[in-house]
Formats: structure tokens, sequence, C-alpha cells
């Protein structure tokens, strides 16, 4: 049984410059369901985050419209968690603090909701560095702490907008199961964005596939595969398929 | 691990009395390039019998420095007090108004334009001006000292105060938060490192400010006291007055940098280099 969650109706984006307009995002609709590990999946410049930030509220579209929970996106939203390409995590609060940033700024009851910071951080390994600040830590451990972040205050819908693209393989094969992990004992809705055929098979319940600029949604995969999708799933033929057929997709483009 | 390190360690295990002991550690190469330069000069002075009406020995320097040290002193108070009133109240009211001007549409395109154009007139060149308009007295070189401190200190606040990641301005508005609280949890700490560099800017113009409005119209003060000893060609005691300005310059600059690592520890700047 699917519940819808997310309607895009004919969305698309035009920035308008000195240079003339360029298309990011042509037409598009897409519904994604509540509980659902989605990924958009493209080549660089396809305008995948700018699908993502106009689903935040945070651009606006050119034409059509978004609904989330049946209410229109006009204004930034408030009930999510967005997990940025670049970190924004700040050098002059230590892990634990940047986690409650998120509560503060929502004016949460900081004594509740630090339980649940700690809980949180604990839960990708990072119990041991509550005090310590952002830029004595790996790149991997500050993108947990991104994670968390987005996580703590409880929203239904996170985004995330390449989150790990800036880390080195081992890392980033470390981070999906903890991504996988988060989703799984939340059962909240995730956007993902990425450009990594193989990260999109392991993570999602259904990969979008965007075409190049403009970006449209040329087609979808619903992945079928057992969880957690752990060593055995990923060197299994179903795995190997899935990438195969959607790299193939790409090498119509012309993009690999 | 750079010598910093080690030594922030030590002290960490060994408290106050090996301080000292590691203070010195630090400090002896840059104590020992400053007595091999008076070394230096003092032998070429006295190697190449240079007139003392020109380049005095800096034993010469000091032992006037000795005899003169009440009227010196007298001088030094008066300067520092143009110096730190001026400097302070240029803090004071420019950090408030790069905020204001920072957040106001309307205040960036008139005030901004307007303190741009003003901080482009070298404002030392106000300095004969601000005689004619309030005197020989205390004011008109504190308020030269403001004016040439005032202007880093804004221009560069409302850079700090305007500058934001995109990415850090989109989580703000995720969170919903209103702008005060933006304020006071992200915008604020993010411009501190801007805002510090036009605090330490105004310390080095601060002294220049003195010294010159001293020299335009003044009948005390450090500036005053060099022109009426080069009249003299008592080159000892204007060296005496200078050694004493640098002195006032580099506390000035010592207190803001003291500021620096209390409110943000977390800057590169600050970190201990592994």
């Amino acid at each position: 049984m699917t519940d819808e969650f997310i309607r895009l109706a004919g969305v698309s984006k035009r920035y308008e410059s000195k240079k003339g307009s360029v298309d990011a995002v042509a037409p598009v609709d897409l519904c994604i369901n509540r509980g659902e590990f989605i990924s958009l999946l493209g080549p660089s410049g396809c305008g995948k985050s700018t699908m993502l930030m106009m689903i935040a509220g945070l651009l606006d579209c050119t034409e059509g419209s978004i609904h989330i929970d049946g209410e229109r996106v006009v204004k930034p939203q408030t009930n999510i968690g967005i997990v940025f390409q670049n970190l924004v995590l700040v050098d002059w609060r230590d892990i634990l603090g940047n986690v409650m940033l998120q509560v503060e700024m929502r004016k949460l009851n900081v004594k509740d909701f630090e339980a649940r910071a700690r809980e949180l951080l604990a839960s990708v390994g990072l119990d041991g560095f509550l005090r310590h600040h952002p830029y004595e830590l790996s790149g991997g451990m500050q993108q947990r702490t991104a994670f968390c972040r987005a996580l703590v205050h409880d929203p239904p819908l996170v985004l995330m907008d390449e989150p790990l693209g800036a880390l080195d393989a081992m890392t980033r094969e470390q981070l999906r199961k903890d991504l996988e992990k988060l989703w799984m004992d939340t059962g909240k809705t995730f956007v993902f964005v990425t450009h990594d055929i193989s990260e999109a098979v392991q993570l999602s319940d259904r990969v979008i596939i965007i075409s190049p600029r403009p970006g449209k949604i040329d087609a979808e995969i619903i992945v079928d595969l057992p969880r957690p999708r752990d060593f055995d799933v990923m060197q299994s033929d179903e795995f190997h398929r899935y990438v195969k057929d959607i790299s193939s997709i790409f090498m119509g483009y012309g993009v690999i | 691990m750079a010598s910093g390190a080690v030594a922030n360690h030590l002290m960490k295990k060994h408290g106050i009395a090996a301080k000292v002991g590691i203070w010195i550690g630090e400090a002896y190469l840059p104590l020992l390039t400053g007595v091999f330069f008076f070394v230096l000069w003092e032998a070429l002075i006295r190697l190449l019998n240079v007139p003392r009406y020109i380049l005095p020995a800096p034993s010469a320097v000091f032992l006037e420095f000795a005899q003169h040290s009440r009227l010196i002193w007298y001088h030094t108070l008066v300067t520092a007090n143009e110096t730190f009133v001026g400097y302070a109240i240029a803090v004071v009211l420019g950090i408030p108004i790069s905020i204001f001007v920072a957040f106001s549409e309307t205040l960036q395109r008139t005030f901004y334009a307007a303190a741009v154009t003003l901080g482009m007139v070298p404002t030392i060149a106000f300095a004969p001006l601000f005689v004619v308009w309030f005197g020989f007295s205390f004011a008109s070189k504190m308020l030269v000292v403001f004016w040439v401190c005032f202007f880093p200190i804004l221009i560069n606040g409302i850079f700090g105060f305007l500058s934001l990641s995109d990415e850090l301005r989109h989580f703000s508005l995720s969170t919903g938060a209103d702008r005060v609280t933006t304020f006071w949890k992200i915008r604020l700490p993010a411009a501190l490192p801007q805002v510090f560099v036009g605090l330490k800017g105004a310390a080095i113009n601060a002294t220049v400010g003195a010294t010159i409005a001293e020299w335009i119209g003044g009948n005390a003060g450090l500036g005053y006291y060099i022109q009426v000893a080069t009249g003299d060609f008592n080159m000892r005691l204007a060296l005496a007055a200078i050694i004493m300005l640098t002195a006032l310059g580099l506390l000035l600059y010592f207190l803001v940098i003291l500021a620096e690592m209390k409110l943000m520890p977390w800057h590169e700047s600050q970190r201990e280099r592994g």
C-alpha cells in the first residue's frame, strides 16, 4: 500500500541572468511515498540539487507546483531535515552543540532533545566525541554529525544533497551502512541526491533517473533487493543487473 | 608537532612553575633577535663614527630615556589617553552600526555607499580640519584617532555580517528561526573573524592617528614631543619617544589579540598546529 507524501506537478526551473536564460529543470512530475528511500540520480549539473531545493522551499519553481502532505510549498519548509553537499557544521560549537543547534534554533526543549541527540550520535559511533570540534574530526565523522543534526528534531522528511560526495571510497561505504540503518530505524522519508549509480541502487527503494540539462525524469527503477543491503546483497547478480541497467541508460545520454 | 603544541602540552602537564620556563623557551629566539639588532646598531654607530645628531647609539637613547623618564611618561599618558578613548569609541559605535547596515537594505544603499566614500578619503587628511573645529585640546586628537579607527571597523564589520554561506543561510531558513535567534546563534559567530580583521587594522591605525594629530596641533603627547626633540636635534629623545609609541601600539594590538583568543578559540588561527 502506498501513501502519497510529496507530489511534484509540472515543476520546472529557469535561471535568468544577463548571459541569457538556462533551463535547469524541464517540467517534471513525481510522486514520493511516505517512508520511502528515493534517489534522484543524474550527472552533475542535471538539476537534481535544484529539484531538492525546490522541494525544501528554498528555491521557487518557475512553473508547476509542489505539495507536501497536501500543502502547497510556497516558502522554506521547516518540518524537514536537510543534509547539505558542503558540511554546514559550525566551528564554534562542539559535536553535541552542532546537533543541538537545530534544537536551539527551533526553540525546542533543550533538556528533552539533548538525550535524543546523544542517542543519535551514539548510534553512529560518535558517543566518544561529543566535546570535540568539527575540525578535530575526520570528514566521515563530520558527515555523521550532519546526519544526526538533520534527524534530531524528528522530521518526517529528510532531504540529502550528495552528502557522501566529498568522502573517500572506504568512508562512503561505511556511511551508506549508517544511512541505511538510520533510515530503517526511523522510518522517515529520505530523498537522496547522488551521481553514484551503485550508491543509488544500494540505498534506494526507487531510483529516479534524471537526464542532463534541462533535468527531466526519464526513467524510474524500483530496486527490489532485501535489506539491510549488506556485502552479500551487493555481490549478488541482481544488484549488478540493476547497476548495469542504469549504466546503460546513462551511456545512451553519452555522459558515461 | 610544532614547538607551540609541545609547549601547550607541557603546560597542561606541569602547571605554573613550568610555565615560565616554557615561556622563556618559546620566547628566547625573538628576544635574541632583538638583542642582536641592538648590538649591531651600537657596533655600527661606534665603528662608523656616526654623529649622534644623525643617529645616536641605542645606549645613548636608553640613557636619555632614563634621565627624562618622568617627562616621557607624562607624554606617553597623554597619547595613551587619546589612543584608547578614540579606539574604544570607534569600537562601540562601529560594530553596532555595521550590524544595522548589514541588515537594512535601505542603509546599505545610503549609508554604506557614503561610508565607503568617506573611508576612501585618506582619513588623516581630516586631521588639520579637526584641529580647526575642535581646538588644540584632547578632543581633536581623540577624534582623529576615532576617525582613522572607525572605518576599518565599520567596513569589515558590514562585510562580516553580510557574508554567510548559502548552506548556512538555507539551514537557518529550514529551522524557521526568527532573525534575532539566527543573529545570535549563527550570524554573529560567523562574522567574528572578519570583525577582528577590522579591529586589528584599526589598532594599527590608532597610534598613527594620535601621533599625526599631535604634530598638527598639540602641546603634549609623544607626537608633539618627537617634534620638539627633533627641533633641538635631540635624536636620542625622539627615538625614546618612538620606542614608547611602539610599546603603546603593541599594547593595544595585544589586547585585541587577547580578546580574539577569548572570543574565538575555535578559529583556524588559534588552533594548535599538529
